[in-house]
């Protein structure tokens, strides 16, 4: 992406005054989002504070929200609000020191109307000031080292440099090489191969704000390596685009260093849809080509490196098989950053794609003989950009698996315990995405206990519990747990578990009809149930549970 | 708590050995600028200590670890986010340490330390 020399020059002619500063920061923002993932994925381990980047944008995020529809042309005035603004917003530890090196920053040009180098140069010497103030013992190797550097680089500048654009230049310079760095001043960074996520977030921070001046895009990551399980190949599939027939995929160990850069643009030149991944000295690299070009990748790559693997796929043909697939496939809502994402256990289609309705983020599949472990409830998550998470099990089999998720996770995990599957509908109405989680699971657990859960199945073998007789094969009726009633039929049992619960003085029967039932059956019971309870609405829906002819909720 | 037995013998942790890994922690977490010992008489928060007893309690109950930390934040940061992201600190590296499991930590913001004026 070549640099925009007449918009360069034009931004070097321009002081810089509280609006250009506000579009400056904008940029910066806008390109930590993009590459919010990027510093994620730079978590060493379960460290306390999270992720990184969703923190330090969602800080910066409220620092925005604050100077957004701020008209003034002062400098000093618009740091100050976009400051405080971080302040209110500060998440995490990482956020914490953002907000402080803003406010440095802010108090180092709070008498300048526009910045220029000197100011420049004394707010980033602010910055570094009192980001380093704020701690005993300042951590080298981490977001604190990077502002040092920076800061620093500013100082040595001075003089040499003509305007604050060639000093910001400067300063993105710096930042690049102390995030470098880390890893030789923080060992733990060493051993995971890893840079400090703060360090990048600050760098992306400060590099959006260049990329803006130089006119470049601020909306696709150019240059990321992301690990190799989360390519996501499939989705990149999505985006064919007209002439892109042949989807290559290369694996290579690379002849020394690999330069990303030179490969991205290598890339771009070739085709589309380039993805590069990186994974125990190893790369993937993915892109789409047109037919003629299929091989002209693979090349290349031998020219940089030793090929491990090759695969080449017709995209066409592919795309019709996953639009196929899609079709089916249910939807669930997309996860926002920051905001709550509920997790459900679900023992058939039919209700995953009703929780899904409701707004649920991910369903385990699972149910009465099938618990899910531990580890499938945790990955459900695990991957998902929030650290705020409602667990319903809607089993109490799978009650255990969700708490001992929640353990062993870093995020933050409410596990509402719903032990049927009408509790988990009846707690999924009156959830809240954008709220508190624990007063929003506290808000769940009320709602659940508003449902009463019945369910017809056949019994295994002969019993006899809480003064109910049943023989082997027999249709059973629970009601909330509770054996009540045994029977010949499906319709006998439903009945019968109708009058247990009481049903006249309820007014709404939900009928989910699992795998074994058809949609005619399920509907002729529903309407002998109509004839028998006038005043109770009855509705039928598809569960597609397995061993449970029906399950009930009874409102 | 603190305690493990092995076909050895058994392991005991003082809660001075915990408060000292929390103390490491509390002091690197970022926003904090010292720890305040409670002067039980009063209540008042005296002078900044750096003894790791003095500022921070530990408690055994059966079989949870309770820890109580003083604090003196920097002005001008975001209080809450400071004492979280402690709590969430010490927690980690007291359960990293020990692989025994911390119920609670209290983080009580006991002043603030103001080292320039806006």
């Amino acid at each position: 992406m070549a640099i925009d020399t007449t918009r360069v020059e034009k931004f070097r002619k321009r002081p810089i005054d509280g609006l250009a500063f506000k579009h400056l920061v904008e940029a910066g923002l806008t390109w930590l989002r993009t590459n919010q993932q990027v510093v994620n994925a730079l978590n060493v381990f379960p460290v306390p504070d999270g992720d990184t980047g969703t923190n330090m944008s969602l800080t910066l995020q409220s620092a925005w929200n604050e100077v957004k529809d701020s008209g003034t042309r002062h400098l000093g005035e618009m740091a100050a609000a976009f400051s405080k603004g971080a302040l209110m917003g500060a998440r995490g530890n990482s956020g914490v020191i953002t907000s402080q090196i803003l406010r440095g920053f802010s108090r180092g040009v709070h008498e300048s109307a526009t910045l220029d180098v000197d100011a420049f140069i004394k707010a980033l010497g602010e910055a570094r000031d009192t980001a380093y103030k704020g701690v005993v013992k300042p951590v080298e190797g981490t977001i604190l080292t990077v502002i040092k550097e920076t800061a620093n680089a500013a100082e040595s500048a001075r003089g040499s440099v003509k305007d604050a654009i060639e000093l910001l230049e400067v300063a993105v310079k710096a930042a690049d090489e102390a995030v470098k760095k880390t890893p030789e001043l923080l060992p733990i960074l060493k051993q995971a191969g890893v840079v400090d996520s703060g360090g990048k977030g600050l760098f992306f921070f400060l590099e959006g704000m260049l990329r803006h001046v130089y006119g470049e895009s601020l909306e696709t990551p150019t240059v990321s390596v992301q690990s190799l399980s989360a390519m996501g190949l499939e989705d990149a599939l999505g985006d064919v685009e007209e002439g892109q027939d042949y989807e290559v995929v290369v694996d290579f160990v690379p002849n020394g260093d690999l330069d990303l850069h030179t490969f991205y643009g290598k890339l771009e030149e070739m085709g589309t849809s380039i993805q590069v991944g990186e994974g125990e000295g190893m790369y993937r690299m993915h892109i789409h080509v047109p037919a003629e070009n299929r091989y002209v990748p693979i090349d290349y790559i031998m020219g940089i490196g030793t090929v491990t693997k090759v695969a080449i796929e017709n995209l066409m043909a592919q795309m019709d098989d996953i639009q196929k697939s899609k079709a089916s496939q249910i939807q669930f809502t997309a996860v926002e950053p920051g905001s709550i994402a509920v997790v459900v256990v679900s023992p058939g289609t039919g209700l995953s794609r009703i929780f899904a309705s409701l707004g649920v983020a991910a369903v385990v599949a699972g149910g009465q003989t099938m618990n899910p472990s531990t580890q499938d409830i945790l990955s459900s998550f695990e991957n998902m950009p929030t650290d705020k998470i409602i667990i319903l099990p809607n089993n109490k089999n799978i009650v255990m698996a969700a708490n001992q998720a929640k353990e062993v996770t870093v995020k933050s995990v409410q596990v509402v315990p719903t032990r049927t599957v009408p509790q988990g509908l009846a707690a999924m109405l009156s959830f809240d995405p954008g709220g508190d989680v624990a007063a929003v699971a506290e808000k769940m657990i009320r709602a659940m206990g508003n449902v009463k859960t019945g369910e017809i199945t056949v019994a295994t073998r002969s019993v006899e519990i809480d003064g109910v007789t049943v023989r082997d094969g027999q249709v059973i009726a629970l009601l909330d747990g509770k054996l009540v009633a045994s029977s010949e039929t499906v319709e006998q049992g439903a009945l019968g578990l109708l009058e247990k619960a009481d049903a006249a003085s309820h007014e709404i029967v939900t009928l989910f009809f699992g795998e074994d039932m058809s949609h005619q059956e399920a509907n002729r019971i529903a309407d002998v149930i109509r004839g028998k309870f006038a005043n109770l609405e009855v509705e039928v829906q598809e569960g597609g549970q397995p061993h449970y002819q029906f399950i009930l909720s009874i409102e | 708590m603190g305690e493990e037995t092995t076909t050895l013998g058994g392991i005991h942790v003082s809660p001075n050995a915990v408060a000292t890994i929390a103390y490491q922690a509390t002091l690197k977490s970022y926003g904090v600028v010292g720890l305040a010992p409670k002067n039980l008489a009063d209540g008042i928060v005296s002078t900044i200590t750096r003894e790791p007893s003095r500022g921070i309690a530990v408690h055994y109950k059966e079989d949870e670890i309770h820890i109580d930390i003083n604090i003196i934040v920097e002005y001008g940061t975001r209080i809450n986010s400071v004492a979280e992201s402690v709590a969430n600190t010490v927690r980690f590296h007291v359960e990293k340490a020990l692989g025994l499991r911390v119920s609670a930590v209290n983080v009580h913001v006991a002043g603030l330390r103001i080292s320039d004026t806006d």
